[in-house]
């Protein structure tokens, strides 16, 4: 008896479990399904949790990923408003948001889909034509339009793929910003003149800022010294009016004073390699002249 | 069943299994014919319900052992039972330590790192470059051109072309967002380093980005990413120092950049050059006026005691020679006369021409001053 129950429960738990697969399936959260019937659309799965189904050859689920997927396009040469050419690629990210049409469209096939993506993204791309060069690269932030270049073409891919594929387009950016490779040596070429014109700018600039710093330390040493030489002016000048209270003294009695100052300069005048003719006139030695007198006429 | 008794021992126990109630009536007919098999078989029922009941304990055993798992220290997981995740919010997150679970296709777990931190690397705008080369530094050769989608770079804001790349760190924040909200955080993440270096650059001169103001591009990448982390709500956390930036001009013309660096420098060794002569000349200047100075104090001071000291003299003077003017006169010149002609080198007394005519006197100057002057008196 005993073994007959748990032959009946094991085998009750296994068709249990058959018929769980049969009849059965279920939605992760991060997936929505589709059940189709005789390869026909019934319903879309898009709550995650357990759900019912008729068996295989019947019913048929497709389970697709409803998480955001991202998606890189593939490098296009477009040209700008102001005919400039660019190399550029962007990124994507969608998510399936409508699992009909998704199935539908791909067949469910993400590759399939990430194709049809590639000619929606350089589409959009083409916005650029209605810009010029400077709205998407420019050092004066005010023109720059990065932003809002991206927002169109995002707008773009989103009108493309609005209610035909069951996807969503929910982000868009700009990936890579090239130029095509002939243009690059012509960039080169132009980087290399702007290096040599940046040479010569900071080599010209240092001798000029170096000389002018010389030529300004210079005047200020000069001022330094003229101003010295007034104060040094003022100093003397001073002195010349106290030395005015001395001299005051030699109102006394003028001709000692001229007297004494001629003494004086004769002495200052006389002091060294002098050579001195005296003629017979010249105190003191006029006494001489009487005994000069006799020697000469006797000399002669 | 009924060639059960034929053929005791080649029936396998599963076919036993099923038989099993049959034997208490077999074994009282056929008592003496079959007795030996029915031992057999009954023994062989027992030892196989006992091995069953063994095999179940051991099932259920390992049922319930076979739900436990573990989650690490450095996760966080989420119980989906039937898909649909267990909990509402943050409650469906479970912390580190031992959980239970019931098998797999009713509940699955899904473990999420959050404690680690993740790096990034976007290369998409830097030259292309093979492992062994990324490890040495060596950098490749110039080809007077770049490949687009070959060769990474970003256009800066002047026009100009340079390599940039980074590094981001980043920690999963919100472990729902970041695991039911996207198929691979990562390969986004990725995208959105990259679109905020071909941002960055943009909006940049080449030389701010590589020299000057790196520092700021920098912060402007990091800055486009937080936005768009924000923007897309992936569930991350970008720390400010875990976004590292690299720039560095193309192989074909960095010679050129290198010149440019090298004119700077001179140009400000030469500016270094005026400032220290600059200060050279200030400071000589200023050691010039202080002796100009000097010497007018100096000076002037002397001139006052100069001064002083005649205007005593002429004080102390002055009641002799009123006393007797002539012979004071007399005497001063005398004692001046005597140190007169005691200094001067070559003393000439004419005297009074007998037939009282003048002397005619010619005197040769030579030119050296410091040489004694000759005079040559010359009788007529």
């Amino acid at each position: 008896m005993k073994q007959n129950k748990i032959t009946l429960v094991t085998s009750g738990v296994l068709l249990l479990i058959f018929l769980c697969m049969l009849f059965t399936f279920q939605v992760r959260q991060t997936e929505v399904a589709v059940v189709t019937t005789f390869g026909r659309y019934s319903r879309s799965v898009t709550e995650a949790g357990f759900q019912w189904r008729l068996p295989w050859p019947v019913q048929k689920v497709y389970w697709f990923d409803n998480r955001l997927q991202t998606f890189e396009s593939k490098i296009d040469q477009l040209t700008t408003g102001d005919q400039i050419s660019l190399v550029i690629s962007v990124y994507l990210g969608w998510r399936v948001t409508n699992p009909k049409l998704f199935l539908e469209s791909f067949n469910g096939d993400i590759t399939k889909a990430e194709q049809t993506l590639e000619p929606i993204a350089r589409n959009a791309k083409s916005v650029l034509g209605s810009y010029r060069f400077g709205d998407l690269v420019s050092t004066n932030q005010a023109e720059l339009k990065f932003d809002q270049i991206e927002k169109e073409m995002f707008e773009a891919v989103q009108a493309q793929t609005k209610s035909n594929y069951g996807l969503t387009i929910e982000s868009l950016g700009i990936k890579q910003l090239n130029l095509p490779d002939s243009i690059t040596t012509i960039v080169f070429e132009r980087m290399k003149k702007e290096r040599e014109t940046l040479v010569s700018i900071y080599q010209s600039e240092g001798d000029r800022e170096g000389k002018n710093i010389k030529a300004k330390a210079d005047a200020a040493a000069n001022a330094i010294i003229a101003r010295a030489n007034a104060d040094a002016e003022t100093i003397i000048g001073e002195a010349e009016q106290k030395a005015a209270q001395f001299y005051a003294q030699f109102e006394k009695n003028p001709e000692l004073a001229k007297f004494l100052l001629d003494l004086k300069a004769v002495k200052q005048s006389l002091k060294e390699h002098a050579s001195l003719i005296l003629g017979p006139q010249t105190p003191p030695f006029n006494l001489l002249n009487v005994a000069t007198n006799n020697s000469s006429s006797s000399t002669r | 069943m009924a060639n059960n008794p034929d053929q005791p021992d080649s029936n396998p126990p599963p076919a036993d299994g099923t038989a099993a109630p049959k034997p208490p009536d077999a074994q009282e007919r056929l008592r003496g014919v079959e007795d030996a098999g029915a031992q057999a078989l009954s023994e062989a029922l027992r030892s196989t319900s006992t091995i069953v009941k063994v095999l179940m304990v051991a099932l259920v055993a390992a049922f319930i052992f076979s739900g436990v798992f573990t989650v690490k220290p450095n996760e966080v997981a989420v119980k989906l039972r039937l898909g649909k995740p267990v909990g509402v919010g943050a409650g469906q997150l479970l912390k580190p330590g031992l959980h239970w679970k019931l098998p797999y296709p009713i509940d699955d777990v899904v473990a999420i790192p959050v404690g680690e931190s993740h790096t990034i690397k976007s290369t998409a705008g830097w030259y292309a470059q093979s492992p062994e080369d990324a490890a040495t530094g060596r950098k490749p050769q110039p080809m007077g051109l770049l490949r687009a989608g070959v060769d990474g770079y970003t256009l800066t804001g002047d026009g100009n072309i340079i390599h940039a790349r980074a590094t981001m760190s980043y920690r999963i924040s919100d472990p729902i967002s970041y695991w039911f909200n996207f198929s691979n955080a990562t390969n986004l993440l990725q995208h959105i380093l990259d679109n905020a270096l071909a941002y960055a650059s943009a909006r940049f001169n080449a030389d701010d980005a590589l020299y000057r103001n790196k520092l700021s591009y920098q912060e402007t990448v990091q800055s486009r990413v937080y936005e768009m982390v924000e923007k897309l709500k992936v569930g991350v956390t970008v720390q400010p120092r875990e976004v590292r930036v690299d720039t560095e001009p193309p192989v074909d013309v960095t010679e050129a950049f290198n010149d440019v660096t090298r004119a700077q420098n001179q140009g400000d060794i030469k500016i270094q050059e005026a400032e220290s002569y600059a200060r050279g000349a200030t400071n000589r200047a200023f050691g010039e006026a202080s002796v100009i100075l000097g010497g007018a104090i100096t000076s002037s001071n002397s001139l006052l005691v100069t001064v002083a000291a005649e205007a005593d003299r002429f004080a102390k003077l002055l009641p002799r020679y009123q006393a007797n003017p002539d012979l004071f006169r007399r005497r001063l010149l005398a004692e001046t006369m005597e140190e007169v002609l005691t200094n001067a080198q070559y003393k000439l007394f004419l005297p009074q021409r007998a037939d009282g005519k003048q002397w005619e006197l010619r005197l040769q100057l030579s030119k050296p001053p410091e040489i004694p002057k000759k005079e040559t008196p010359k009788p007529e």
